[in-house]
């Protein structure tokens, strides 16, 4: 019984919480609405049940006392918070009007967070008195007592973090299935717009030039970021300036950079005017104004920001590398190369998977290079998804359809993701 | 086969760190480099091994010049400190690398993988990976990689540094049995004097890039070439007292020890040190000493099990002396002491070299 009254408490404060962010970042309906308090209201049941099974409540002198009074100071300062976002106070205190703003949006979350602390007090007393010789945290001492203001710390990061990755990613998938237009409405149209998005020739380049840039960045960068390092580690002189040299790009943001690759790559006045100038009246160099080449223009371009960074990442890596594997190998008679391949490589491979992730990530999101370098042209020839995702959503006034292709995405990146994550974390435990 | 290394220089930039060092070390000898951190023993093992290149000198490995040489081709196999195996590779993986790499039959291969775990007893850790192996396992296997290389020469370069004490002492063992049964030429690098006394054919004691004396565990032990080595030499360490060498006594303040016994190796007089190890201090039931017998007062006890190290002062200086560990002693006890002459070294004042 008490585990069950304990357990029924746990889930009705957890979904109330989620409940209560679900309404304040917008989705009002009246279920919603009345959610968060029903589960409250239970919360209380669930906690008066735990007073009762404890035959009520004695402030015992032991840990849990410091405990709920720690949730009850919460309790005040969230209150307080509250406080200073009423009229009467603010009409007493007229400095705080200028912050008229902040206040209105603290305050059902300051009021909710009140509520919330006292009912973890209360449930923290009824608990605590329950059993005074307890041994060992149960439960709820370790969800809500242990680590106390580390956690009350963390409320905030927890509604920023699902608010943002979990609620507006099911709020965009949601919507995708909708026909929203220039505002969110939810009317459902089934999967029409995936219907619409596969069928519409510039998704389709898009997904192509994705493909082709990303593959080709995952494997030069890394190629070229390695052998840099490679050469960089061969105890050079003047190391540092190379270092600085090839890191700068990085320094650069990608419109920057794609601004700089679209004028060298511009025949008027780029590398195809130089070489003209030289005497080769004949050369063409126009990787920019040829839809078949465009996207191999744009990855240079991103090789040429991005290989520092990898170069730099490899170079710790390789001076992580025990100098005495190095001359074992040479005593084992074992070429550079080869030790290299098959001993310094593997050694190096949480270097990879770091240098993996980051550019990984960083091919998903390319936007801002191909808006400043060729703004998709010539043509659709240089289209990539995140751009086609912006300009529907921002530019064409279509979210659905920005909506469905950014869902797209987001399972693109998971299918990836998913066999990944499961063999590398899966595998693990069974081994 | 013996290596032998003639007037080698190593200079790093300004810094000479090797000078003008000569060595012949003998077929089947087991020669120790012993020194303080930064004496340059590492360095000259290096250098044998080939992996530093040397400002000037030669190395000969069998007779043969391999001053330029590479080195896998120079016949050595080395087992480093941190034991550098290649981690992602099986235990057998890692005796088979090099072999595969110089394109050896399969079947050869094999046998001398087989051969080699049988000697240092890993064959049950074949297929495991360096990760799921203790430290001492981890060391077997690195000599296990030189081992299968049927080579010549076997260079260790502190391989018992980063084993806990009792490890190192089995290991340590376990070396000399290994040197008993291959009877190669071992070369080994190490600052800690047990390991360099019970392994050691020869000791090689550096210091500053030099060798300060070459000989036998014994004559560094019992004549030690100059200060530096006795210092170095002995745990507890030696006790010196400063004084002045006239005729055969040696007087240190009011105390004079009679040096009729001593075998002086020149003519000496003026101010010297005498350095009486604690080890030769003799305690009760002596009678007829030939050096000094004194009454001491009892200052510090450390008792350590077998011996207790008993300080007191002799001549206005600190001096330490060893008692069988059973023996009562306490604070403040008077104790008769007396020194063999014939078994203290004299060092002369300035040079510090043994007279």
């Amino acid at each position: 019984m008490r585990e069950l009254a304990e357990r029924g408490y746990l889930w009705c404060i957890a979904l109330a919480f989620v409940a209560f962010v679900l309404v304040t970042i917008g989705l009002d309906y009246a279920v919603l609405v009345t959610a968060p308090w029903v589960l409250l209201a239970l919360a209380g049941i669930a906690a008066v049940l735990l007073i009762v099974e404890a035959r009520g409540v004695a402030l015992a002198a032991n840990r849990f006392k410091w405990y709920a009074i720690g949730w009850v100071v919460a309790a005040v300062v969230a209150m307080g918070l509250w406080a200073l976002a009423q009229k009467d106070v603010q009409a007493a205190w007229p400095a705080l009007k200028s912050f008229r703003k902040m206040w209105n949006v603290f305050e059902p979350f300051a009021l909710f967070a009140a509520a919330l602390f006292v009912l973890i007090a209360i449930g923290i007393l009824a608990i605590g008195t329950l059993d005074k010789g307890m041994h060992q945290p149960g439960r709820l001492e370790r969800t809500f007592a242990v680590n106390m203001s580390a956690k009350v710390a963390a409320v905030p990061m927890a509604f920023t973090a699902i608010g943002v990755f979990v609620i507006s990613t099911g709020w965009t998938i949601y919507h995708s299935f909708t026909n929203s237009k220039l505002l969110p409405k939810s009317q459902f149209i089934g999967l029409d717009q995936y219907e619409r998005l596969w069928s519409t020739n510039r998704w389709l380049v898009s997904i192509e030039n994705l493909a082709i840039y990303g593959i080709c960045m995952l494997i030069f960068s890394l190629v070229i970021g390695f052998v840099l390092a490679a050469l960089m580690d061969q105890k050079i002189r003047f190391e540092s300036v190379f270092r600085t040299i090839f890191l700068y790009p990085f320094a650069l943001s990608f419109i920057v950079t794609g601004l700089v690759w679209q004028w060298l790559l511009t025949p008027e006045f780029g590398v195809q005017k130089i070489v003209r100038d030289l005497g080769f009246e004949n050369f063409t160099f126009d990787p920019l104004f040829n839809a078949d080449w465009v996207i191999y223009g744009i990855l240079f371009a991103a090789l040429w920001q991005g290989t520092g960074f990898v170069m730099v990442l490899m170079l710790a890596g390789l001076r992580g590398i025990d100098q005495e594997i190095w001359k074992a190998a040479r005593v084992d008679g074992i070429p550079m190369w080869k030790t290299y391949i098959f001993i310094v490589i593997p050694m190096m491979r949480p270097v990879f998977v770091t240098a993996l992730v980051i550019i990984a990530a960083g091919i998903i999101k390319v936007y801002d290079l191909v808006v400043a370098q060729t703004s998709g042209g010539p043509g659709i020839a240089s289209e990539v998804p995140a751009k086609y995702v912006y300009d529907l959503m921002f530019g064409g006034q279509n979210l659905g359809q920005g909506f469905a292709a950014s869902t797209m995405m987001l399972v693109s990146v998971l299918v990836v993701l998913i066999p990944w994550a499961y063999l590398e974390f899966g595998g693990r435990k069974r081994g | 086969m013996s290596v032998s290394i003639r007037h080698l220089d190593l200079n790093f930039g300004p810094v000479e760190v090797l000078k003008d060092l000569n060595i012949e070390i003998h077929e089947g000898e087991f020669l120790v480099l012993l020194g303080a951190s930064g004496c340059g023993k590492s360095t000259l093992l290096n250098c044998i091994a080939g992996l530093l290149e040397v400002s000037d000198g030669q190395i000969f490995i069998s007779g043969k010049n391999v001053t330029w040489e590479e080195p896998s081709k120079r016949g050595i196999g080395m087992v480093f400190q941190s034991y550098a195996l290649y981690p992602q590779m099986t235990v057998r993986g890692n005796l088979e690398f090099g072999l595969k790499n110089a394109k050896v039959p399969k079947e050869e291969r094999d046998r001398r993988v087989a051969r080699a775990a049988e000697i240092l007893q890993i064959e049950p850790l074949l297929a495991r990976k360096p990760a799921a192996l203790s430290g001492g396992q981890r060391q077997r296997v690195a000599i296990g990689r030189a081992l299968v290389r049927d080579v010549d020469v076997f260079l260790f370069d502190e391989p018992l540094s980063n084993l806990d004490a009792k490890l190192r002492a089995d290991l340590r063992v376990e070396l000399k049995k290994l040197h008993h049964a291959l009877d190669n030429t071992m070369i080994y690098v190490t600052h800690d004097q047990v390991e360099a006394m019970t392994l050691a054919d020869r000791i090689a004691i550096m210091k500053d890039g030099l060798i300060q004396q070459l000989g036998s565990p014994n004559e560094i032990y019992n004549a030690p070439v100059n200060k530096y080595v006795a210092d170095f030499i002995g745990s507890p360490s030696m006790n010196f007292l400063e004084g002045v060498v006239e005729g055969t006594a040696f007087r240190t303040g009011d105390t004079v020890i009679d040096l009729s016994t001593y075998g002086f190796t020149a003519e000496a007089s003026g101010p010297a040190w005498i350095g009486i190890r604690p080890e030769h201090v003799l305690t009760g039931g002596f009678s007829d000493v030939s050096g000094l017998t004194a009454e001491v007062t009892v200052s510090i006890v450390e008792p350590m099990g077998a011996d207790t190290l008993v300080w007191t002062q002799l001549a206005g200086t600190d001096f330490r002396f060893l008692v069988d560990g059973q023996m009562e002693v306490k604070e403040g006890d008077r104790m008769q002491i007396g020194i063999d002459a014939s078994r203290a070294s004299l060092f002369d004042k300035s040079s510090e070299n043994r007279i």
